[in-house]
């Protein structure tokens, strides 16, 4: 039997298929099947339990650390060598580095952690710690943002850390309660918090003065639109009064202020509520405020870097930039609690930051070593280092902070803030890849014009999809 | 007289003068050295095998499962993810950005490389100098460009900025403008390749035979006219080469577009929608090897298409 191909085949080579070279490719195409069906995901058919939904992520409610719990956490000698992945977030890498020779050289099990840079941000950490989980070469330690641990969680990445903390006598209580609850779920702690961040307001105490502004944070956002045009008319030669943050990694996170503070939300526990009265008017206010009142521009790369080169008298950025900016800004910078809405005025500040947890799929030696030096990392001491050298929260309760205060009085504002905290909306932290929905809505609403109202329709519809295929099943 | 051959069925060969054939074409001779053959091509093909068709196959076979990167459990969906891609209204944005993005990076590289080629033809001063410089972007590194031509058009601290400012100008949103974003990615990626294509075709400028221009000098040909009836047919295999190969290329760039827009605004093409797919915080490993394959489709029927219908075009010398 002979088989007339077309061209496309005769270009390729193939001249002609007979029944005997159809055979060996089809031969070869099963083996090149079954060579591929090696490795990679396990597959179950739709609806078993090992299919779990969308990612197939396990038995609802189940504790995502079936291989953990139970271990005699008590017997397990710790490995002596363990690597931690980190992206050093606030230019942090001296300061880890620092902490590490200290621990490598004084702890009584002779544990040895290797730091390995995984990224330049939490992002790309995340696609080599998720990229491992098939290819292999897992870390002992990982730091991990708030919008990812809970995919963790739900992928059974991460190891429940109850009973192990409780090994290493690492006790929870002694860290800032909104912290350290920020990661836990189901009944169980899933990380411990780490690089820990709040947005701040920050401004120039230079321009204030010159527009004749009182040296301190506008209370409120009405507030600041009466200062806007001040600041404007003050000759400062600015571009623009304020600089909203760079959507692609703030939208989701700073704006939380903005929709709290008008009563809105990404979401009320799982509701999706983008779309309320409430929350398209807190996003109207922003849109007017670029387009309408021409007060604010909204950044490319950095707010706080705009700020710091003076383009701007005023943004919101990360507590953990704080440093950062003092240092590169040549005048004097000012910070503030973020300021309030017209319904609401506290708690407007959402939590942010970084955390640490356990691979599940390591050996316990190692996971126990690991938490010995999540331990030491996180303590009193080493938390106020870490904060002093970029800004980001000490995040132990007991944790001396008086000479980090002395030494740079505007930390004092990030850490009272912290008491007007709120946990973040559940639609930004918990459903994959909202963050990025979030940011391109708002690229839409801020850059384009873009209805606000239909702009969040689609924003909903498009979370409630994500929702109800990918969370919802694993819940 | 010559010995009778015959082959494996037992037919008697044409003729006594015919080589001494086996079955398929398969000579004695070609029997005796497929041990070398063997030798010397096996190590290459098991490696190809290893990391250009098994991993090939593998990611099409993952784009049949519905997976979560990082997830030790998947479920088969069939075609499911094609079914989602060919129905999402996004994807008409994808492949759209996709087509511009191709067709204004091959036109612009090859239209401004077919320029600067013409230039650095002539004897310049500096002439040497001058095509290095053209070509240094091609071999710099797709990162640090970005990062650089980050910096450059910065709206607030970027030099463009500057620039345009003391003009009395203002700087347009390259960042956050998505048309504006694609046209950004668009002239640096253009820059970055205009050095390759001004090489390719300069080599083949030189290789043009002086005697045919010397003719249609004698014959009163203007310079314009020698170059579009004598130059450019005899370039016409290297255009088919620069446009199959820049066109590939452009299909499947991704260093510049992840430095300078990571969020794909405006500039998600299909290659970077399987990265942003997979790791842009989606997380959706089936789904972005559907896009892959997708993409693999195209690349294929494109560059079989090119050497099936275009090359009949050309002009060979």
């Amino acid at each position: 039997m002979t088989l007339n191909l077309p061209d496309p085949l005769a270009a390729l080579g193939i001249k002609k298929l007979d029944r005997r070279r159809f055979l060996g490719l089809a031969g070869l195409g099963a083996g090149a099947m079954a060579l591929a069906a090696c490795g990679g995901p396990e597959t179950a058919p739709p609806s078993t339990p090992a299919a779990g939904g969308a990612a197939g992520s396990g038995a609802a409610g189940s504790s995502g650390a079936a291989a953990g719990s139970g271990t005699d956490w008590a017997g397990v000698k710790p490995a002596t060598s363990i690597t931690f992945w980190t992206n050093h977030p606030g230019s942090s890498e001296d300061v880890e580095k620092a902490i590490i020779a200290d621990f490598n050289a004084n702890n009584p099990d002779k544990i040895q952690v290797k730091m390995v840079t995984a990224g330049s941000n939490y992002e790309e950490v995340a696609q080599k710690f998720q990229t491992a989980q098939s290819g292999g070469g897992l870390p002992d330690l990982v730091i991990f943002s708030d919008v990812w641990w809970f995919r963790y969680y739900m992928q059974k990445s991460i190891l429940k850390l109850d009973d192990l903390l409780t090994a290493v006598e690492l006790d929870t209580s002694a860290y800032r309660e909104s912290l350290v609850k920020d990661y836990q779920y189901a009944d169980g702690q899933w990380a411990i918090p780490y690089a820990r961040s709040t947005p701040l307001f920050y401004y120039n105490k230079e321009h204030w003065s010159k527009a004749g502004l009182e040296d301190r944070a506008p209370k409120t956002w009405d507030e600041f639109a009466e200062w806007a045009p001040k600041l404007a008319a003050a000759g400062l030669g600015t571009q623009h009064v304020y600089q909203l943050p760079a959507l692609a990694d703030y939208a989701g996170w700073a704006f939380q202020n903005n929709l709290w503070g008008w009563g809105g939300g990404w979401s009320k526990e799982w509701d999706i509520t983008c779309d309320s009265a409430e929350s398209v008017a807190a996003l109207q206010f922003l849109q007017d405020s670029v387009y309408k009142d021409k007060w604010s521009g909204v950044s490319s790369k950095a707010a706080t870097d705009d700020l710091a080169a003076g383009a701007v008298s005023a943004t919101v950025g990360s507590t953990g930039s704080l440093v950062g900016v003092q240092k590169t800004a040549k005048f004097d910078v000012g910070v503030g609690f973020l300021p309030g809405g017209p319904k609401v005025d506290k708690p407007v500040c959402p939590t942010g930051g970084a955390g640490l947890g356990i691979p599940i799929d390591i050996a316990p030696e190692n996971q126990k070593a690991a938490a010995l030096f999540l331990k030491f990392l996180t303590n009193a001491e080493n938390t106020v280092k870490f904060s002093a050298a970029t800004g980001y929260m000490p995040v132990q309760t007991d944790a001396d902070t008086s000479a980090l205060v002395k030494a740079n009085p505007l930390v004092q504002t990030a850490i009272d803030q912290l008491a007007v905290t709120r946990p973040q909306d559940n639609a930004r932290v918990f459903i994959p890849g909202a963050d990025q929905e979030m940011a391109k809505s708002c690229a839409t609403i801020l850059t384009s014009q873009g209805s606000v109202q239909d702009t969040m329709t689609a924003l909903k519809a498009t979370l409630t999809k994500i929702y109800n295929s990918e969370v919802k099943p694993n819940l | 007289m010559g010995a009778t051959v015959t082959d494996r069925t037992g037919v008697p060969a044409a003729g006594p003068t015919k080589p001494k054939r086996l079955r398929r074409g398969f000579t004695a001779r070609d029997r005796r050295d497929f041990p070398i053959f063997l030798i010397l091509a096996l190590p290459n093909i098991l490696l190809i095998m290893a990391f250009i068709y098994r991993p090939l196959i593998t990611n099409i076979y993952y784009s049949t499962l519905n997976w979560t990167l990082g997830s030790k459990y998947a479920t088969p969906i069939g075609l499911g993810n094609y079914r989602e891609f060919f129905t999402d209204p996004d994807s008409l944005g994808v492949l759209k950005t996709t087509a511009i993005f191709t067709v204004a990076t091959v036109g612009g590289s090859m239209v401004l490389g077919l320029m600067l080629a013409t230039v650095l033809n002539r004897p310049l001063r500096g002439r040497t100098l001058a095509r290095a410089t053209v070509f240094a972007p091609y071999v710099l590194s797709g990162v640090g460009i970005g990062l650089v031509w980050v910096f450059i058009f910065d709206p607030v601290v970027g030099v463009l900025g500057a620039v345009l400012r003391a003009m009395g100008g203002t700087s347009p949103e390259w960042f956050n403008k998505p048309g504006l974003s694609l046209v950004m990615v668009i002239i640096v990626y253009v820059w970055k390749n205009t050095g390759y294509c001004a090489v390719i075709y300069l080599a083949a400028m030189q290789a043009v035979p002086k005697d045919l221009l010397e003719a249609a000098s004698i014959d009163g040909a203007s310079s314009f006219r020698t170059f579009r009836s004598v130059v450019l047919p005899l370039l016409s295999p290297t255009t088919f080469f620069l446009l199959l190969t820049t066109m590939l290329s452009s299909l499947q760039a991704f260093d510049l577009i992840r430095i300078m827009t990571p969020l794909g605004n405006g500039t998600t093409t299909l290659m970077y929608d399987a990265y942003l797919q997979a790791f842009g915080g989606y997380n959706r490993a089936g789904y972005s090897a559907a896009v892959a394959t997708i993409l693999f489709a195209i690349l294929l029927v494109m560059t079989v298409v090119q050497l099936s219908f275009i090359e009949r075009k050309v002009h060979y010398a």
